[in-house]
């Protein structure tokens, strides 16, 4: 340590006198305000709860959920779709009239 | 590290640090939970490859103390400016004359001091908050050290005592 005349502190006196300088605690609210689901009933925040979903990957889907609207009617069971494939419009219209017998 | 387990590790010291740079409470407070916000909402924004989180929350807390004097339209002493002498009149105990006479010094020279004096970070943590190289903060250190040495020798034997200046 180099000599300091006396209108100069030395390292210890100046250390000492560094730590009299205290900084105040922090105040307890501000876990709360930083984290305040931690006080909130589960259900607000599932209510409340929100996705980030990137721009391309909500492009891919809108095109996959078309692909699967188009397609929809060979997507389904090949008897069912044998079933709606006999359906056919009626040809002839031949109401009948049923009377309640008194 | 989640980001609770950061906050209950490191928002004192953050707390700290913007007191003792802003020297107001309620700025310190604010500044520490925009940080701390900022990592919760937005936790890409840490690269684990630039430094540590503690770091990382430093040179945030820094960023915004700068900010507020921006913004508020604060000076902080230019790093050419001489340290302005400590009034002993001002100054009612030894810890205010510390803090005036740290408030004297130049921005680069307080913000180094006190992350190596009170907040205990290494050279190589402080030069990467303060994205600077070792070598420049150690000389930071060393300017700081000297000025306050003489701006509060007048208080040497006032230590421990309380409104006697």
């Amino acid at each position: 340590m180099e000599p300091r005349n006396d209108d100069e502190l030395n390292d210890r006196e100046l250390d000492r006198m560094l730590a009299e300088w205290k900084a105040p605690l922090a105040p307890a609210r501000l876990r709360a305000a930083v984290f305040p689901d931690g006080h909130r009933p589960w259900w607000r925040t599932v209510w409340s709860a929100s996705i980030r979903i990137p721009v391309p990957a909500l492009a891919l889907m809108a095109v996959l959920i078309a692909i699967v609207i188009w397609q929809w009617p060979a997507a389904l069971s090949p008897a069912l779709q044998q079933k709606v494939h006999e359906l056919r419009p009626v040809a002839e219209l031949r109401p009948v009239l049923i009377r309640s017998v008194e | 590290m989640t980001s609770e387990q950061a906050f209950d590790q490191f928002h004192q010291a953050v707390y700290n640090f913007a007191y003792r740079l802003a020297r107001r409470q309620d700025v310190a407070e604010d500044i520490t939970q925009e940080c701390f916000l900022l990592l919760v909402r937005d936790p890409q924004r840490f690269d684990e490859a630039r430094g540590t989180i503690k770091t990382y929350l430093f040179s945030v807390a820094r960023n915004l103390v700068l900010k507020h004097y921006r913004d508020h339209r604060l000076e902080f002493p230019a790093e050419d400016e001489p340290p302005s002498a400590a009034d002993p009149f001002r100054a009612i105990d030894v810890s205010s004359a510390v803090a005036h006479a740290v408030a004297g010094l130049p921005l680069l020279q307080q913000e180094a001091l006190i992350l190596f004096e009170y907040e205990g970070l290494t050279l190589e943590e402080i030069a990467a908050v303060l994205g600077a190289d070792v070598g420049t903060v150690k000389s930071r250190l060393h300017r700081a050290r000297n000025a306050l040495r003489r701006l509060l020798a007048p208080y040497r034997n006032t230590e421990n005592t309380h409104g006697t200046a």
